[in-house]
């Protein structure tokens, strides 16, 4: 570890905490943060002192949610991919956010037939079905993956794509079955976005990805066991199934939570901890508390583009492919992809 | 002082009906250097699975220094045995020294924070190995000879008590298998208990103080010095095949060569 990388590590922290300050200032009006803090001071009314309200009640939890949202499947990324010691696993490979939006897609037909209400089991029914359909997902996929003495990695990249392209048979059936004048709303609700209203989403964006965060942010010592062989791992006292069996869970119940809240956001968890590996090298103790900040701060940067690029708000997960792709496609070239031996 | 380890009456069977082992005896002491031999599938890599702790038998038991093996936990384990696979695949690359530190996990908190006498241990093992002069190479870009002296210092940097080592040598020329089992002699003379499986049966007859040479049925067929078990009717059995036996030109230890079928007498 250099001198030169820490540097560079402390301009992504700068560059994050400006990016942060910028999606609160930014959208479709320009907020003057004195304006706020005047209003703040004076101790207006939140009715009569807009630019404070505007602040609250909007920027600050979309912000929040926006962080959350990269943060967590940044992490969930970077810990599937070095526990199926496979660059291309993220929870999404294994199928959890198609499966996620199909269980949304069929909230949206279920409440059109009347057979459900607007909620769910006390939770917004649409949201309520998505973490449903995501953690069936999860258990389906590692129960047949587990059904062998031993959880293979392959198996599970196998059955994870495989209940990833049923979940999107499954979305094509019910858009074919849906209303038309519903499809715009579950096409929307598919591009994804972190345009939350209010704290509630937030509240559960934290309460999903914070305590998973920490959890998989305390096994980083054994994933670079782990990278190294799955059997030195072992012999130097690492409990590799249960290791397989937390994070597994840990991560595809975050991003579960996370697609329930924002919809299907794709990329973040492949590219993230792609681009941070660059800097850090394969230490995960670097590498994943860096890439909880990236992928914040990049999710951020995405939305405060998604509000102003186009009159209007473009869908994120368009944004983060569109961003996200030739970058990364420029990462790939531009390095011998020697960080992954295989 | 002196360690142990001692499998006693082991048996393992991946799948039930089919033993891959059956009740074998087998010690390991500090000092020595000991040879798994035996022909292809009878047991030696999952004898050697069993020893460190990574499977338990399912009859019969593993003790460490008179402690049953199960009852050390995986970090206390890792403190005394060190296990190297035959092929250890890298997800990604690191550096030798990275690679090195790697071995101190056994002695880090949860958060696996190197301390100052961590890279200590792991610069001295650099030297024990004599690889200090790779310490910042790229693992994957060392030759064959390399990577296993590198990966000897990882697992040496575990400052461990007894080493078991599945077929250090099966990809190295028979220059630097030699020296490998060199290092390893230096290492015994150390203090360390080494197991090591081999196919190699010249170089363990001449490295080796003892032998256990399992047969196809998965049992222990002779065990002892290279002399007693290296001769030509028990080896002759273990392989189902005609071995013969003669004497080393320099080492004066047996030297072992199989007969081919219907070949010159």
């Amino acid at each position: 570890m250099t001198r030169i990388r820490y540097s560079v590590i402390a301009a992504i922290l700068m560059l994050s905490l400006l990016i942060v300050v910028a999606s609160l200032v930014f959208g479709t009006e320009s907020l003057s943060m004195l304006q706020a803090w005047r209003e703040w001071r004076a101790q207006t009314p939140l009715y009569e002192a807009p630019t404070l309200s505007i602040l609250l009640t909007q920027r600050i939890p979309r912000t929040l949610a926006a962080l959350l949202t990269g943060a967590g499947l940044a992490l969930a990324g970077c810990s599937f991919q070095a526990l199926l010691r496979n660059p291309l696993a993220t929870p999404y490979t294994l199928g959890v956010a198609s499966s996620g939006a199909l269980g949304a897609w069929l909230a949206f037909i279920l409440m059109d037939a009347g057979w459900i209400g607007g909620y769910f089991l006390g939770a917004p029914s649409v949201q309520c079905f998505a973490f449903l359909f995501a953690g069936a997902d999860t258990l389906l996929v590692y129960l047949l993956a587990s059904r062998k003495t031993r959880t293979s990695p392959s198996v599970l990249l196998l059955a994870g794509v495989t209940m990833g392209m049923l979940a999107n048979s499954g979305i094509m059936l019910t858009r074919y079955l849906a209303a038309p004048e519903r499809l715009m709303m579950m096409d929307r609700w598919l591009m994804g976005g972190v345009d939350v209203l209010g704290y509630k989403p937030v509240i559960t964006l934290l309460a999903g990805v914070a305590p998973c965060a920490v959890l998989l942010l305390a096994q980083a010592a054994k994933f670079d066991q782990f990278g190294f062989s799955a059997e030195v791992a072992a012999g130097r006292g690492v409990h590799v199934g249960r290791l397989q069996v937390l994070t597994f869970l840990t991560g595809s119940l975050m991003t579960a939570v996370i697609v329930s809240e924002v919809g299907p956001i794709g990329f973040v968890g492949l590219i993230i901890p792609h681009s941070v590996r660059v800097i850090t090298g394969p230490r995960h103790t670097l590498l994943m508390p860096l890439s909880v900040v990236v992928g914040g701060a990049f999710l951020c940067a995405c939305d405060i583009a998604a509000r102003k690029l186009l009159p209007g708000e473009t869908p994120i997960g368009i944004i983060t492919t569109l961003i996200g792709g030739p970058f990364f496609l420029f990462l790939l070239m531009r390095r011998k992809f020697t960080d992954w031996e295989m | 002082m002196s360690h142990t380890l001692e499998a006693n009456a082991i048996s393992y069977a991946y799948e039930a009906g089919s033993d891959v082992l059956r009740a074998v005896n087998l010690s390991v002491h500090g000092g020595k250097i000991t040879g798994l031999v035996g022909p292809n599938g009878s047991g030696k890599s999952t004898l050697l699975r069993l020893l460190c702790g990574l499977l338990r038998p399912q009859q019969g038991s593993v003790m460490l220094d008179g402690r049953p093996l199960a009852a050390f936990s995986g970090k206390e384990r890792a403190r005394m045995i060190a296990f190297l696979p035959q092929s250890v695949n890298p997800a990604f690359s690191l550096s030798v020294f990275e690679v090195v530190c790697l071995g101190r996990y056994p002695y880090t908190g949860v958060l696996g924070a190197l301390r100052g006498q961590d890279l200590e241990v792991a610069r001295r093992c650099l030297r024990d190995t004599g690889t200090e002069e790779l310490h910042s190479r790229d693992f994957m870009s060392l030759s064959g000879g390399e990577r296993q002296r590198v990966l000897l210092a990882s697992i040496l940097a575990q400052e461990p008590r007894l080493l078991l080592l599945d077929e250090p040598t099966s990809a190295l020329d028979i220059h630097h298998e030699a020296e490998v089992f060199e290092l390893l002699r230096r290492l015994a003379h150390q203090g360390y208990g080494i197991a090591v499986v081999t196919h190699d049966l010249n170089l363990a007859a001449q490295y080796c103080g003892a032998l256990i040479l399992l047969s196809q049925d998965h049992t222990v067929l002779a065990s002892g010095s290279p002399g007693q078990v290296l001769t030509e009717d028990k080896l002759s059995a273990a392989y189902g095949a005609v071995i013969r036996v003669g004497t080393h030109p320099f080492a004066g230890t047996p030297l072992v060569a199989a007969q081919p079928m219907g070949g010159a007498q």
